[in-house]
C-alpha cells in the first residue's frame, strides 16, 4: 500500500498486512512526521445501470446517429464529446456499456476504457470502441489489441451491429465479471509493494498526522494539463524504451532501469520541466509516478 | 528559407523529415537515396552522436526544370526522433523549406504522434514559422502492420487544415515518392512566387 506523508508529500510503501484494526503509527523516513495509517476500506461498487449507455463521440453527426438509435430501442443515453468528460461521466453514471470513439479529443478512446477498467467502481462496464472504417480489410485491427475493450465497430457499420453488440455483451456480462473476480488477486499481487523495514513497529509520542492511503483516496476528475503532462512523460519513456529494448528490459529486470538510462532522464525530465507549467509540475511528480507504473506494468510482463 | 548559389547557378532548398521516434523518417531518406540516379545526388551523410542521429543528402532532381535559370537542389534531413532531443529537432528545422510529417500508424504510437506534431509546432514557432504557413506534406507509415489506426482517424488527430497526407510503407518505398514529390510541389510553388 502507498501512502502520501501529508508534510513532505513523500510516497511511502507500508506493508497492509502489518496494520492493525485500529491503524498502526510510523514515522515519515524523510520528514520524522508521525503518521497513522489505517487499512484501506474495502472498494465499494456500485451496480451499473443496465439501460443506461455512455456515448462518447467529438462527431455530432456520429453522436446523433447513434444516440437516436439508442433511444429507438429503449436504451437512456449519456453524451461525451472528449475523453475527460466521458471519464468523469462514466463515474457518476455508471451505464453498463460505454460506446467509445477510438480517437477521442483530449484523452483517446482506447486510453479512456483501459483506465475505466482498471478502476474498482468501473470495471465491470463494458466497452466498444468505434473507428473510421479502415480502407481494406486486412488493416482490420486484432481483437489482442483492441485495449481491453469488448467489442468494436466501424462507424459506417453503426446501424447494422451495434444494437447486436450490446446485446451480445449483455448476455456475456456475468460470465466475465466472474472470471474477473477470481483472476483478480492473481493480478495484483506482484503490484503489492515490498513492506518497509521497521517503520510500521516503532511508535512515536509525537503529535499524531492522520494520512490518507492513496489507494482508498477518491481519483479526481481528469485534468488537460495534467494529461498532457502525463502524455509527454509516456511518451518520453516510451521513446527510451523503443530505442533500447533489449537493454531497458535486462535493466528492468535488474532494477537498474533509472540508473542505466540516467542521461537519458536527464535530458527527458529537462524536456518535460520545459514543456509543462510549474503550477502542473507541483500538483505531482507526474514523470516519476509514469516511470514507475511504466517499469512495473513492464517487470510483470518480461 | 532557400539560398541561392550564384556560381552553379542553384537555388537550395531545405526539406525536413519530422515525426515521432522510429516513425520511418530515416527509411524514407535511404529509400529516397537509394533510388535516385547517384549523379544527381551528394553523399548521404549522417550526422551522429552516441545518442543521437540526423541524416541529410541532397540531389537534384533535374525533371523538376529551373526557375528563371536556376536549377532547384533539395537537401533532405531528418531529425532525431526520440522526443528528448527537441533542441537538436530545433537547429534542424531552420531555414527550413518544406516539411514531411512521417507519422507511425500503430495505436501504440498515437501519442507520440501527437507530442511530435506539437514538438514540430513548438519548435517552429520559436524560430518565427507558422506550420500553416509552410509547404507541408504527412505520410500515414507503417500501413502494412495490423495494429493501426485508420487513415481517416489519423487524418483527424494530425491534419487539421487538409494538408496532403499520403499512406506509406517506407521499408517497401510505398508512399516515399509521392509524399516527396508533394511537398516538392508545394515548395516549388513557394519558390515561383518569390523568385
Amino acid at each position: 500500500m502507498v501512502v502520501i506523508c501529508p508534510k513532505c508529500k513523500t510516497r511511502l510503501k507500508v506493508a497492509e498486512e502489518k496494520l492493525t484494526a485500529g491503524g498502526s503509527r510510523f514515522k515519515c523516513p524523510k520528514c520524522s512526521t508521525s503518521l497513522l495509517v489505517k487499512k484501506p476500506a474495502p472498494a465499494t461498487e456500485r451496480p451499473v445501470d443496465n439501460v443506461k449507455i455512455i456515448v462518447a463521440h467529438s462527431n455530432p453527426a456520429v453522436m446523433n446517429e447513434i444516440t437516436s438509435l439508442l433511444h429507438d430501442n429503449g436504451y437512456h443515453t449519456v453524451a461525451a464529446s472528449d475523453g475527460i468528460e466521458a471519464m468523469v461521466k462514466a463515474v457518476k453514471e455508471l451505464p453498463f456499456v460505454a460506446i467509445v470513439e477510438v480517437g477521442l479529443p483530449k484523452i483517446f478512446g482506447f486510453e479512456v476504457c483501459k483506465r475505466l477498467k482498471g478502476r474498482p467502481e468501473t470495471k465491470g462496464m463494458k466497452f466498444i470502441l468505434v473507428s473510421s472504417p479502415y480502407d481494406k480489410i486486412r488493416y482490420r485491427r486484432e481483437p489482442t489489441s483492441l485495449y481491453e475493450a469488448d467489442d468494436y465497430i466501424e462507424e459506417h457499420r453503426i446501424h447494422d451491429t451495434l444494437i447486436n453488440s450490446i446485446n451480445v455483451l449483455k448476455g456475456a456480462a456475468p460470465e466475465r465479471q466472474e472470471e474477473k473476480v477470481e483472476k483478480a488477486p492473481e493480478k495484483q499481487l506482484p503490484q503489492r509493494p515490498e513492506p518497509e523495514p521497521g517503520p510500521s513497529q516503532k511508535t512515536e509520542q509525537k503529535p499524531e498526522t492522520r494520512v490518507i492511503p492513496q489507494e482508498t483516496m477518491p481519483k479526481p476528475a481528469p485534468d488537460e494539463r495534467i494529461e498532457r503532462a502525463k502524455r509527454l512523460a509516456r511518451t518520453i519513456i516510451s521513446d527510451i524504451y523503443l530505442y533500447n529494448i533489449a537493454k531497458a528490459d535486462a535493466s528492468i529486470k535488474n532494477d537498474t532501469f533509472s540508473s542505466v538510462f540516467a542521461l537519458e532522464l536527464r535530458e527527458g525530465i529537462k524536456l518535460y520541466e520545459n514543456r509543462i507549467a510549474e503550477e502542473v509540475r507541483t500538483q505531482g511528480d507526474f514523470f516519476k509516478d509514469t516511470l514507475r507504473a511504466f517499469i512495473e506494468k513492464k517487470k510483470r510482463s518480461l | 528559407m532557400s539560398f541561392i548559389n550564384y556560381s552553379s547557378r542553384e537555388i537550395n532548398c531545405k526539406i525536413v523529415y519530422y515525426g515521432p521516434g522510429l516513425c520511418g523518417k530515416t527509411t524514407n531518406l535511404q529509400y529516397i537515396y537509394r533510388r535516385t540516379n547517384p549523379e544527381q545526388k551528394g553523399k548521404l551523410i549522417s550526422l551522429a552522436t552516441e545518442t543521437e542521429r540526423t541524416l541529410f543528402f541532397d540531389f537534384l532532381p533535374l525533371a523538376l526544370g529551373d526557375i528563371k535559370g536556376f536549377k532547384i537542389r533539395f537537401h533532405l534531413y531528418t531529425v532525431p526522433g526520440q522526443v528528448f532531443y527537441a533542441a537538436s529537432r530545433k537547429l534542424i528545422l531552420k531555414g527550413v523549406d518544406g516539411v514531411v510529417f512521417v507519422a507511425d500508424s500503430q495505436i501504440e504510437r498515437m501519442e507520440s504522434n501527437l507530442e511530435s506534431f506539437d514538438d514540430l509546432k513548438i519548435n517552429l514557432a520559436e524560430q518565427g514559422y507558422e506550420l500553416e504557413k509552410l509547404p507541408f506534406t504527412i505520410q500515414y507509415n507503417k500501413r502494412d502492420l495490423p495494429n493501426i489506426v485508420p487513415v481517416l482517424d489519423m487524418d483527424r488527430f494530425l491534419n487539421l487544415g487538409g494538408t496532403p497526407w499520403f499512406e506509406g510503407v517506407a521499408v517497401t518505398g510505398r508512399g516515399v515518392f509521392e509524399t516527396l514529390k508533394a511537398v516538392a510541389k508545394q515548395v516549388l510553388f513557394e519558390l515561383k512566387k518569390n523568385y
